[in-house]
């Protein structure tokens, strides 16, 4: 269910030494090694020590990466392993001292940790889509989604478009986002026949 | 295993769509430069050494030792081939490289420029004056092991 097409292609070019590619790798899974962080309730600081470990590993690692379609598997292991690491170096108790073992934040299970991945991936997948719809429509999705949402009559102040036409263009812009090879990815067979499943960006060469 | 189904209507859409962008305004830019800028060191072939020991957290040891030494604290950095030692004391910190053996050590205050030292024999080492901002290390040894610290606040 995760061979997305784009990541296998990112990690490719990452282990050819792209910088851009890492940089959208790091975007892209960035919320989920915060969200795992978060999880620990680690301390800002102790995020950003995580956060450092588990990028230099990756970096390090990336080249090894037998399947790179496991990677969000391996970012969350990693990162869980590392959020362990931090609690038990003991670091930032610095005033209250280390507390008692059944006062320790509770170790999340592999089950929530799982969770994270499928939520991330579905997430990383909508942005990605997001991000690849016309600007109108992002204009009129990013109006609808923020809350409170706007009446039609702003709506169409703001962007110029007639009361009228805002629910059909709506329905279209989100129809457009279903039917993104990004999603289709995420989704997975269940997404429907008439759906074509190709590279995304049209950069991977060979 | 997907949560995502079919029968996924405009609201669900939308909703999960207001979801993932919101997943993504969480995460503070600064976390986000940081891990772009780790592929610095991608062609730097250092082993990463972990903190592994921080004297802070045995707090009631030190409560229970005398002031003059409470005041001492202690880090412990591992990677798979190297251990790097370092302890604050009053004007310095003090390092050791184990197993013992002379090595050049980097110090890479974060936005800052690099110095460089050398330890003796034993892979002992003496920085001053004690780095006020975060900082990292990087152990290049006579054998050629390398090995390079997380970002380190004292």
């Amino acid at each position: 269910m995760r061979d997305d097409p784009s990541v296998i292609a990112l990690v490719a070019r990452v282990g050819d030494g792209d910088q851009e590619a890492w940089n959208e790798l790091v975007e892209r899974y960035a919320p989920l090694v915060w969200s795992i962080c978060v999880r620990y309730q680690l301390s800002r600081q102790d995020i950003d020590d995580v956060g450092q470990s588990v990028w230099l590993l990756l970096v390090e690692q990336i080249g090894k990466l037998r399947e790179p379609a496991a990677l969000p598997g391996w970012l969350a292991t990693t990162t869980r392993r590392e959020c362990l690491r931090v609690l038990r170096a003991g670091r930032r108790y610095d005033h209250e001292g280390l507390p008692p073992d059944d006062q320790m934040p509770p170790d999340p299970s592999a089950a929530m940790i799982e969770q994270e991945i499928i939520v991330a991936e579905r997430d990383a997948a909508l942005r990605a889509a997001f991000a690849e719809l016309p600007q109108p429509c992002r204009d009129l999705l990013s109006m609808l989604m923020s809350d409170p949402s706007p009446a039609y009559a702003e709506i169409s102040a703001r962007l110029g478009m007639a009361v009228g036409s805002i629910g059909p263009t709506r329905a279209r812009c989100l129809e457009r986002l279903r039917r993104s090879p990004h999603l289709a990815a995420v989704i997975g067979d269940q997404a429907g026949d008439d759906i074509e499943v190709k590279e995304p960006r049209g950069e991977q060469g060979d | 295993m997907s949560k995502v189904t079919k029968g996924w209507d405009d609201e669900e859409v939308l909703a999960a769509l207001r979801q993932a962008l919101r997943a993504e305004r969480a995460v503070p830019p600064e976390f986000i430069e940081a891990g772009k800028s780790a592929f610095a060191w991608h062609n730097i072939d250092a082993e990463l050494a972990q903190l592994t020991y921080d004297s802070t957290a045995d707090s009631e040891l030190e409560l229970s030792m005398r002031a003059e030494a409470a005041s001492i604290r202690a880090l412990t950095f591992t990677s798979a081939h190297l251990t790097i030692e370092l302890e604050v004391a009053q004007d310095s910190l003090l390092g050791q490289i184990i197993p013992a053996q002379p090595a050049t050590i980097r110090i890479q205050p974060r936005g800052g420029a690099d110095t460089a030292l050398t330890t003796d024999e034993i892979g002992c080492f003496s920085i001053q004056p004690i780095p006020s901002s975060q900082f990292r290390m990087h152990c290049h040894t006579a054998a050629g092991v390398d090995a390079l610290t997380g970002w380190i606040t004292l």
